[in-house]
């Protein structure tokens, strides 16, 4: 009985092969230190080192990530009977699935179980700020608080739930059965929790947690105890599932649309995932090589960042920052793609300017690359490289400004229906303005030098990544969520939880920016008498924040269980996912649909975005992804 | 795809067909062969990043170059021209594929992994020879990072054609099933191709 549940893939298995590859790494660590003769043989932390890199692998083959791609390895016939295809009941959610609706919902859950853990984290952050001098927590332990916050929060809620909702849409928006690769979907999912509980378990490491802000500057990281190793390796994991999912989604927008959807005929946020996805594929290998310097620096000795061996430190922040600047743009064009979707049926008009609107995401792709030094104007790096980077930083907010203008243009006499998902993204278009507005500023070298690791940039990158970000991440839940669940939200708790969060969201957040011109430093467990009203304001408005994210949540999971049937399409939506039934169709659709119009026609009497007919298939109709029964 | 023939959506499996339906081709480019493309062009920014580490070390710290006393260039030179002999074997066993000529194809996959073997061999021996370690200097670091960054993807290079070769041992690849040889070998000639920046920047300039 259990022999045969340990064959079978699943948690039995996935638990019996992690402890299989902790005494692997055990023998490994053991065996190199006494072949290089190496004094003591047994070594804690080399051990620790080895198996946070290598045991999640033997928990991903454990889950059952790899067996087709073995079985296929091993030179067998293997033939796709779709056995790991869809959900029939709430157990397959904890499966390996190579469900694109299903891993969306997968992705979904576990950004939402780390976004409210980050929250946490930045509820005690407020909690210890409230008053000057220490409250609860020591300063140590402080840092790495805020430390785990963002790191979560960017790398476990923002960048992957995008990837979960855009999972869940894309391949019904272009009339595609599934993602390209299914299996390699599946892989991209299960690699998150491993590195979301990787990060977490970062707190019983000897030493605390890692505790060098989601920079992970060098040569702090590698000075910091072991809790650093756990951020590392963890962001490897992370990035791994970015990267494969990034490649996924543009292999199937390239390959698998529906007849009649060229490019120009892509909704946008089908453009802004190829935009972002292209961002990922190109930048996120370069926080990888960062992450890989720091863990060998740390533990074989490189000497990458030691200055006294010739290293270089500031090379890390380049590198760091070629990755991290397109980064935040990884965190908000998905977020720009949903707003156009929520605003054009909402306020039942065209988006205006489609097609600036798709070339200014492109142009934010490349803009993107050539601005990374902006983040080290106070570093050291060499004077020249300054302007150079405040210019191209000041043009990047002319594609950006193109969609705001836009966005409002759209709104202009329209329809409009101020229901939950329309406040979101008409809230998102004002917060993600004065953000945008602040990072303007920052560009400019003086007052960044005024500001630099003040609150000033804590309440920027608030107002881009809550206000900006978060704000779409709530409108795209709220929007898709009868699509998802086959069950309408309940409209009062949803717009509760908008006016909260909106109005004591600036509360929090807008008196940042003052304390920050006034000089009170970031990353700090303790701070001058002088601002202490400000914080006290500041921190009972986080905790409204903190408890509205509790309505969002009973929202969610009561309407899922009891809400009201919604039908296929409950906002008169014209793109292609809404023509589905609600929740789709295990295989989405039964024939591929035609495209023949433009997808925001609203307001055309008579506009269709696709055909649902039975006719003859395309003659160029040819397997692919998912429908590929047999690998060759 | 064999199913390319067939142009009813019923698909190849006839009657017993509950699959989804068949997605609409909307490129002429394959979607592995896409697939395995983009993960160069990851590969490439990963090697970027490392060559960013290069350029910061030599260039703007100006930390001794070579690391040691000097780099066993006529060793790495010979080194060299096996791995590019490689991708000259792994392209015949490739059009051997297309040509269902299992023969060549079986000579052409064991030649191919001969040759990968003997440039890590060749390799590993290097390092131990050097007289320096990563602990050395920067210099010696981003030696050892560059090139054993590159070893790592000729062990998974190496790894892939493994895979390719059991498959056409088995007699599984052949005109219409050699993606599972084309991928891996596409991944061989990026590796190879890549092995000439490196050699070029750390042992020629």
């Amino acid at each position: 009985m259990m022999a045969a549940k340990i064959r079978q893939p699943g948690w039995y298995r996935a638990l019996a092969f992690s402890i299989l590859g902790v005494l692997v790494c055990l023998g490994l660590s053991t065996g190199l230190r006494a072949a290089f003769s190496v004094d003591p043989v047994y070594d804690g932390e080399s051990v620790l080192q080895i198996s946070l890199l290598m045991v999640p692998l033997f928990f991903l083959g454990g889950i059952g990530c790899f067996d087709y791609w073995l079985r296929w390895a091993s030179g067998r016939t293997v033939v796709d009977d779709h056995a790991d295809h869809g959900a029939k009941s709430w157990r397959d959610y904890f499966k390996v699935n190579t469900d694109h609706k299903v891993i969306g919902i997968q992705y979904i859950v576990v950004s939402f179980f780390f976004m409210f853990i980050g929250g946490l984290m930045a509820m005690l952050v407020r909690a210890e700020l409230a008053a000057p001098g220490r409250q609860f927590v020591d300063p140590n332990t402080y840092n790495g608080i805020f430390s785990v916050h963002a790191t979560l929060l960017i790398f476990l809620f923002v960048i992957p739930v995008f990837a979960g909702i855009a999972n869940y849409v894309i391949p019904l928006m272009i009339g595609a059965p599934d993602m390209a690769f299914p299996r390699l979907n599946a892989l991209s999912f299960w690699m998150l929790p491993v590195a979301g509980v990787m990060m977490l378990l970062s707190f019983l490491a000897p030493g605390g947690s890692f505790a060098s802000g989601w920079t992970a500057y060098a040569p702090l990281s590698v000075d910091a105890p072991i809790g650093q190793a756990f951020f590392t390796i963890a962001v490897q994991f992370a990035g791994a599932s970015s990267i494969a999912t990034a490649l996924n989604f543009l292999v199937t927008i390239i390959t698998m649309r529906a007849p009649g959807m060229t490019f120009f005929r892509m909704p946008l946020l089908v453009w802004a995932n190829f935009s972002t996805s292209l961002l990922v594929v190109i930048a996120t290998p370069f926080i990888a090589a960062s992450q890989f310097m720091v863990i060998l620096d740390r533990a074989l000795g490189f000497n990458f960042f030691n200055p006294s061996g010739g290293g270089d430190v500031l090379m890390y922040q380049h590198v760091f920052w070629f990755y991290s600047h397109p980064a935040v743009y990884i965190m908000m064009l998905p977020g720009f793609g949903i707003i156009s979707e929520v605003l054009a049926t909402r306020a039942r008009k065209p988006v205006f300017g489609y097609r600036m609107m798709a070339f200014s995401l492109l142009a934010i792709v490349l803009l993107g690359f050539t601005v990374w030094a902006h983040h080290m104007f106070v570093s050291g790096m060499s004077d020249w490289i300054r302007i150079p980077m405040m210019i191209t930083t000041a043009i990047i907010a002319i594609p950006t400004g193109i969609k705001i203008f836009s966005w409002v243009a759209t709104l202009w006499r329209g329809v409009l229906k101020m229901d939950t998902p329309m406040l979101w993204a008409t809230g998102f278009i004002a917060m993600f303005t004065l953000g945008g507005i602040s990072g303007v500023m920052l560009a400019m070298v003086p007052l960044d030098i005024h500001v630099s690791d003040t609150y000033f940039i804590v309440a920027h990158i608030h107002y881009v990544l809550f206000g900006g970000s978060l704000f779409t991440i709530y409108a795209g839940i709220y929007f898709w969520f009868p699509k998802m669940t086959g069950r309408m939200f309940n409209e009062r708790l949803g717009k509760l939880h908008f006016w909260l969060t909106f109005i004591f969201f600036n509360i929090t957040f807008a008196p940042m920016h003052l304390i920050g011109v006034q000089g009170m430093p970031r990353r700090v467990s303790d701070y001058a008498e002088q601002f202490a009203t400000w914080n006290m304001i500041i921190s009972l408005a986080s905790f409204v924040v903190g408890l509205s994210t509790l309505i969002f949540l009973y929202n969610m999971i009561v309407s899922w269980r009891s809400g009201p049937k919604a039908g296929a399409n409950p906002w008169n939506s014209l793109t292609i996912e809404w023509q589905v039934s609600s929740p789709p169709p295990i295989f989405n659709f039964d024939a591929i649909p035609s495209v023949v119009g433009g997808p925001y026609e609203y307001g055309v009497p008579g506009a269709v975005h696709a055909v649902f007919d039975e006719a003859e298939p395309e003659p160029v109709a040819v397997g692919a992804g998912a429908s590929a029964s047999e690998a060759d | 795809m064999e199913a390319a023939s067939i142009p009813s959506p019923v698909g190849h499996e006839g009657e017993h067909h509950h699959g989804p339906p068949i997605a609409n081709q909307s490129s002429r480019v394959n979607s592995e062969v896409l697939g395995i493309l983009l993960f160069i062009i990851s590969e490439i920014m990963l090697f970027g990043a490392f060559f960013a580490a290069y350029f910061f070390i030599r260039v703007v710290s100006a930390d001794g170059w070579p690391p040691g006393e000097g780099l066993p260039v006529a060793v790495a030179g010979i080194n060299c021209a096996i791995l590019l002999s490689s991708s000259v074997t792994m392209h015949w066993t490739d059009v051997s594929a297309k040509r269902d000529n299992q023969m060549a194809m079986r000579i052409g996959i064991v030649t191919t992994f001969l040759l990968g073997l003997t440039f890590l061999f060749i390799q590993i021996n290097e390092y131990l020879h050097l007289g320096f370690t990563p602990e050395t200097s920067a210099s010696a670091s981003v030696f050892f990072g560059l090139t054993g960054l590159h070893g790592a993807h000729v062990v998974i290079g190496l790894l892939l054609l493994w895979m390719s070769a059991v498959r056409i041992f088995k007699g599984k690849v052949g005109p219409d099933h050699h993606r599972g040889l084309e991928v891996p070998g596409i991944y061989w000639h990026f590796v190879d191709a890549m092995w000439i920046v490196v050699f070029t920047t750390i042992y020629i300039l």
